[in-house]
């Protein structure tokens, strides 16, 4: 090959290495010659604007340069020296940044999966066998204290702000969601109840033969026995504490919601809801004031 | 053992005549519901006679000349709308009032916005009503009113009286919470577990919609199921439909309730029982029932599971007066003034009473207190299907 043999005869130590970039510099510095030379013979008709041509040139020109220079001289061999040295120093600068890396994930990962493996430990004192009564609540214990705690991470950055209240919002939705699961529970508990009072108490009359021929009589046991079981789950005290949870829950994930709205609406050029609450209570308070005055 | 005698043959012969009564029903009603129906509510005659923000002073058109010298004024509650008292001719105790001879003035509180979500109690007692009351006391030239409150407004009222007794002649306080403090309506119960200040700082005004859920929650069996199998049931009677239909259209249109007003109501009566206690202020001003000494005409319902006995009796014992007397009526929160039975029990009464003691104005009456229940008789006092007993 030219380059290697011409490399050979200007005495360089022999070095697969410096001789690829030297005939990589000259290949390339070659073929932008070439195009270069083809471009100058182009002539764009009715160009309207021939300063951006030549300024593309220049650009172009400039660039060549500056890859035969890097290319010249890092085929020099004290750079390929050095080059090579870093290049085999590489693996154990790679090795350490990936170690400090993965320790780091790993300590992350391991907390995390001890994080994971809590789950149910915290709930222990309700009685996972009995799904039915407890399922809801302990899946409740379980996000609050654990997978809750991953949406309060602190934000990063220019859009922490934004990120934690969207993380709020995510957070208290699926707090909601847990408690109207448990609401509803409760809710339905009587309507699977009172079918059960039902066909026990048909059983009864049934072995008396005494049972009615209306079908709407059914109908009537049914909602009186239906109506009994809510009244009582009304006023017990279990029914009164997750009410207030749901409600609770409800109005935190609405007042989150509206706060990333707020954000939204604040990009457009309309007045937010905080806006237009702080106008309004001026206007009561002024109000207030001339009512004394005028009294 | 013998073999439970269950009559398959007769449920299933009974079951299909009564499929064919619902084919017969149901084409029939078919008809009725696609035929012009009269569902107005609210069709007596009146003026708006003041105005203020969103509240309006509405004054009825008198039938007959005036046998009552004071005029009445009457306040509805916040929650659900005063046309309840004027649902459908015949059982309106508006018309009822009229045709007693009372010069009969309504206040409607209309629908709160958003800006009107900083309202509290003293705007409403201290600054609407005495507006309203002031315009009504200058129209006739007189310097009192006799005033009517019902459920919440009665409560109102309550507060009106104790801190403008001089304006008051006669109060009446018809299903009026003022003794919060009792486990026997389920309002009572729910309400002291409820963190208003984190409702009201979310929704700003409370949503009617929210509010009337939680009033269908208190019978679901009865207001959610029965009463639409009961509407089934009667599809086929035009004059049942059309009084479903008006009570249905009361019972959902509900405004907000103004953040303010509502925060105090509840933290106030509902979880600390201020009022009865004569320790609530309102407007900087301690209530001092004792300060009530105009005659007082008490109604509530035995039945009534939204403002149970236990929250109304003890008005009587801690006001001031000594003209005082409690009426119970067999009936729930809404029957005293809707179903037919108390229409003869309950207006006509009012008449009766405020007649008396407009008469006997510079006469002072003697000072007893006249508890008066009526005899309380079997019925099941459950909420009626076709209507909203228990609100």
């Amino acid at each position: 090959m030219m380059s290697k043999n011409s490399l050979k005869d200007k005495g360089k130590p022999e070095n697969p290495m410096s001789d690829w970039m030297e005939s990589a510099g000259m290949f390339w510095e070659g073929m932008f010659q070439t195009w270069r030379k083809a471009m100058d013979g182009v002539t764009v008709p009715n160009a309207p604007n021939t300063d951006k041509t030549s300024q593309t040139k220049t650009s172009l020109d400039a660039a060549i340069k500056a890859f035969s220079s890097f290319s010249s001289v890092v085929a020099e061999p004290d750079s390929m020296e050095s080059l090579f040295k870093g290049a085999g120093a590489m693996p154990q600068i790679l090795a350490k940044i990936a170690q400090a890396g993965l320790s780091g994930l790993f300590q992350f990962q391991q907390k995390w999966l001890e994080r994971a493996g809590q789950l149910g430990k915290s709930t222990e004192a309700y009685k996972f066998e009995d799904l039915d009564e407890n399922a809801f609540r302990a899946w409740s214990e379980i996000y609050e204290t654990e997978f809750s705690r991953f949406f309060n991470i602190p934000q990063l950055g220019l859009m922490r702000f934004y990120q934690e209240k969207m993380n709020q919002a995510v957070d208290k939705f699926n707090i909601f969601q847990t408690a109207m699961s448990e609401f509803q529970r409760l809710i339905n508990l009587p309507i699977n109840r009172s079918i059960s009072v039902l066909q026990e108490k048909l059983g009864e009359i049934a072995k008396d033969g005494a049972l009615p021929e209306d079908p709407k009589t059914y109908y009537q046991m049914w909602v009186k026995i239906l109506e009994g079981h809510y009244m009582t789950l009304f006023q017990s005290p279990e029914y009164v504490h997750t009410l207030g949870q749901t409600m609770d829950a409800m109005s935190e994930f609405s007042h989150a919601k509206n706060e990333v709205i707020q954000d939204m609406l604040s990009m457009f050029p309309i007045p937010t809801e905080k806006e237009i609450d702080e106008l309004y209570k001026e206007i009561y308070l002024l109000k207030k004031r001339i009512n004394v005055l005028e009294k | 053992m013998n073999q439970p005698k269950i009559p398959v043959d007769l449920i299933l012969s009974k079951l299909a005549e009564d499929a064919e009564k619902v084919h017969t029903r149901t084409h029939k009603a078919a008809d009725i519901l696609l035929e012009p129906l009269d569902t107005s509510i609210a069709t007596t005659p009146y003026d708006v006679v003041y105005e203020e923000d969103r509240v309006k002073l509405k004054h009825y058109i008198p039938t007959t000349k005036p046998r009552l010298k004071t005029p009445l004024l009457v306040v509805y509650a916040l929650i659900n709308r005063e046309t309840m008292l004027d649902l459908q001719p015949g059982r309106s105790v508006v018309q009822t009032f009229l045709n007693e001879g009372i010069d009969l003035y309504m206040i409607d509180w209309g629908y709160p916005t958003r800006k009107d979500k900083f309202l509290t109690i003293d705007d409403h007692v201290n600054g609407y009503m005495d507006n309203v009351v002031n315009y009504i006391c200058k129209k006739h030239g007189t310097a009192k009113i006799n005033l009517m409150g019902i459920c919440m407004g009665g409560t109102f009222s309550v507060i009106y009286s104790a801190l403008h007794s001089q304006k008051i002649k006669n109060l009446i306080t018809t299903v009026t919470p003022t003794n919060f403090d009792t486990d026997k309506g389920l309002l009572h119960i729910w309400m002291k577990g409820i963190d208003a200040d984190k409702i009201t700082d979310t929704y700003g005004n409370i949503p009617a919609d929210v509010m009337n859920l939680g009033f269908l929650l208190l019978n679901p069996a009865r207001l959610m199921i029965d009463k639409y199998i009961g509407f089934f049931e009667n599809m086929d009677d035009k004059a049942f439909i059309e009084n479903f239909i008006r009570m249905e259209k009361w019972i959902f249109d509900s405004p907000d309730v103004p953040g303010e007003t509502f925060r105090q109501f509840i933290k106030d009566c509902y979880q600390k029982n201020l009022l009865i206690q004569s320790k609530m202020e309102v407007g900087g001003n301690r209530v001092n029932l004792k300060k009530i000494t105009m005659p007082i005409l008490n109604y509530y319902g035995k039945y009534d599971h939204l403002v149970p006995p236990a929250a109304c009796e003890r008005l009587t014992k801690e006001v001031g007066s000594k003209d005082t007397e409690d009426i119970c009526l067999d009936t729930g929160h809404i029957g005293i003034y809707v179903s037919s039975k108390c229409q003869k029990e309950f207006a006509p009464r009012i008449a009766q009473w405020l007649n008396q003691r407009d008469t006997l104005t510079r006469k002072p009456r003697k000072k007893k207190t006249t508890t008066r229940k009526k005899a309380i008789g079997k019925s099941l006092g459950k909420p009626r299907s076709s209507s909203r007993a228990t609100k």
